[in-house]
């Protein structure tokens, strides 16, 4: 079941009080998030994430299109009880310290005095950061408050989880944490939308993405099929005379390297296997061939490398 | 619930500003000089100095010292808390507060009548403890209970609302807590009191009835705390208030005011 679906989401923002011109930070923007799943936004800096995530909150207004969540139009603010956000670059009021940062807003969402008490309590050892809870926020650490940011987001026991390039200004360690916390949540159940720059770690723990280039979507999928579509396989042969090279070149759009060695990109078995038999049938030996899956950084760099 | 979480946040962001304890210094010292530098013996020679009889010089005494008392905390409130308020709605609005609070199930008129009745219940409260305190002491020490001198407390917390209507709306424009702040003042401190005293002053050097007009019409549309402050000085010595309409149409800048507010910041893109 989807929980968020939108369909032809547009929004154009003026670029300065007195200028006509427009920004247009989404562009008829169409995608679902299914429960249950770890989905992760990705796209370069002003690409738009941070204003999807804006619109899909009631934050900023869309210009054009539909949103639904659970199922409903968002117009009905009740949805928001049951979503947690982690805004990027948050700031808590600097007067709070860790435990009343995690009261107020507890109490915003909604929950009882109670439940906000316990949860408290549990979110802050989860993130580890019970021995700083008495400390005022302005003394902490960036890490420290991504990681309070992120008990926040989770105090309300949301069912989707919004959460803006979280593991900002973590270190490593701490990163591990945030995707091992990520895992534990959708172990429960939850949807999280994750936008993120690190690709790696969004291919760590994400079941679907979408790539977002200047507020369009120019690709969405599950991780491995996305980045399967371009798998490279590099022969290694006995030497490729000319005539074959010349088909390898223009029937089969291969890269060729040496005449020992060469590239070809294909998600389809059958295409690879064609290959092959071409290549017997010329009296090639084939010596070793070798799938190098594509990283989700080369598929984003390519996507996006090749439309700027 | 969340009403009232929001409200005692604006009480938290207000004893966090040091200006506002300022507020509770300068009025806990106005309270102690009163509690003893101001004894009955010199009441009774001052009383004595007036040549009034007995009991009537010593409720005058007392209306003079609730009158300057009038205008101390009038003083105390325009500068201490309206400066103290003015940066409520600009650091609500940074970016990355801004975006968390309207993510919560809160509707956005909630969080900014929220806003606006702290403020005012702040106020509230610290002149109760002000006047309150000043009232009980003068009361015991003289025996004349003046119970006018509380509808003070009333007063100033309606002047103070007007103002602070502007102050919201000015900072959901501007998102500037100086510019808050400068506005507010300007008005307050210049604007009223000159235009509270227009006929007898602007009025004698112009007598283009055009330019009275105009003038007269900001008279009339502006919030006028110079006049409220009058009338509440007028309740206290028992003279007769002439007309409440600085006071009506006062209420009316504030109610058109804070639906404005309403109505940009629910419609704005943060
Ligand atoms: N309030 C606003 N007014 C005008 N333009 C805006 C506003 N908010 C965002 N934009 C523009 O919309 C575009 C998308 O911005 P957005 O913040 O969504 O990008 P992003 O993908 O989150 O980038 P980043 O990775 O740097 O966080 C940018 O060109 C930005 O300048
Ligand atoms: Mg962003």
């Amino acid at each position: 079941m989807s929980v968020i679906t939108t369909k032809n989401l547009s929004k154009e923002f003026s670029s300065g009080k007195f200028s006509k011109e427009k920004i247009q930070a989404l562009n008829n923007f169409t995608f679902e998030v299914e429960g249950g799943e770890i989905f992760g936004l990705l796209g370069p800096n002003g690409a738009g994430k941070t204003t999807l995530i804006k619109i899909l909150l009631g934050i900023t207004f869309p210009t054009s299109g539909e949103i639904q969540i659970f199922g409903k139009n968002i117009s009905d603010e009740s949805y928001k009880t049951k979503v947690g956000y982690l805004p990027e670059s948050h700031k808590f009021p600097n007067y709070f310290n860790g435990e009343e940062v995690l009261h107020f807003f507890g109490m915003l969402s909604g929950i009882s005095k109670a439940e906000v008490k316990k949860k408290t309590d549990e979110y802050l050892k989860l993130v580890d950061m019970e021995k700083w809870r008495k400390t005022k926020i302005r003394k902490y650490s960036k890490g420290m408050l991504q990681r309070l940011g992120l008990a926040q987001s989770m105090l309300n026991n949301p069912d989707i989880i919004f959460l803006d390039e979280p593991t900002d200004g973590v270190d490593p360690i701490g990163r591990k944490e945030i995707r091992d916390i990520l895992i534990r949540l959708k172990e429960e159940g939850k949807t999280i939308f994750l936008n993120s720059h690190l690709l790696s770690e969004v291919e760590l723990v994400c079941d679907r993405v979408a790539i977002l280039n200047k507020g369009v979507l120019i690709k969405s999928g599950r991780v491995d099929e996305i980045t399967a579509v371009s798998d490279n396989y590099i022969f290694n042969t006995t030497e490729i005379d000319e005539s074959v090279m010349h088909s390898l070149l223009s029937v089969y759009k291969s890269i060729i390297k040496s005449k020992h060695e060469f590239y070809y990109s294909t998600d389809s078995p059958e295409d690879l296997n064609k290959l092959i038999d071409f290549l017997r049938q010329n009296k090639v030996l084939i010596l070793s061939i070798t799938r190098e899956k594509n990283s989700l950084e080369d598929l984003f760099i390519n996507l996006i490398g090749s439309r700027n | 619930m969340i009403f009232s979480t929001l409200i005692l946040n604006t009480f938290r962001e207000a004893a966090a500003k040091k200006i506002f304890l300022g507020f509770f210094a300068i009025s806990t010292i106005i309270i102690l000089v009163f509690l003893f530098l101001i004894n009955v013996d010199s009441v009774d020679g001052m009383v004595d100095m007036m040549e009034s009889s007995g009991e009537e010089g010593v409720k005058n005494l007392v209306i003079g010292f609730e009158v300057a008392m009038i205008n101390i905390s009038y003083l105390l409130v325009i500068t201490f808390c309206f400066i103290s308020v003015s940066s409520f709605i600009p650091s609500m609005l940074e970016k990355g507060n801004i975006d968390l609070l309207l993510s919560k199930p809160v509707s956005r008129s909630k969080i900014l009548i929220a806003k606006f009745t702290g403020g005012v219940l702040l106020i509230f409260i610290s002149l109760t403890y002000l006047i309150g305190f000043v009232w009980l002491i003068l009361s015991i020490k003289s025996g004349f209970w003046h119970i006018p001198f509380l509808y003070t407390i009333f007063w100033l917390t309606l002047s103070f609302a007007i103002i602070y209507s502007l102050i919201i709306f000015i900072g959901l424009i501007s998102q500037s807590t100086i510019l808050s702040i400068l506005i507010s003042l300007f008005l307050v401190f210049i604007v009223c009191p000159v235009l509270y005293v227009r006929e007898a002053t602007i009025f004698t050097f112009v007598s283009n009835t055009a330019v009275q007009f105009i003038i007269n019409f900001f008279y009339y549309i502006l919030p006028k705390t110079t006049d409220i402050n009058q009338i509440t000085t007028d309740i206290i010595t028992g003279k007769k208030v002439e007309s409440y309409m600085p006071v009506i149409s006062s209420v009316l800048f504030m109610l058109v005011t804070l639906s404005a507010s309403i109505f940009y910041f629910r419609k704005k893109d943060y």
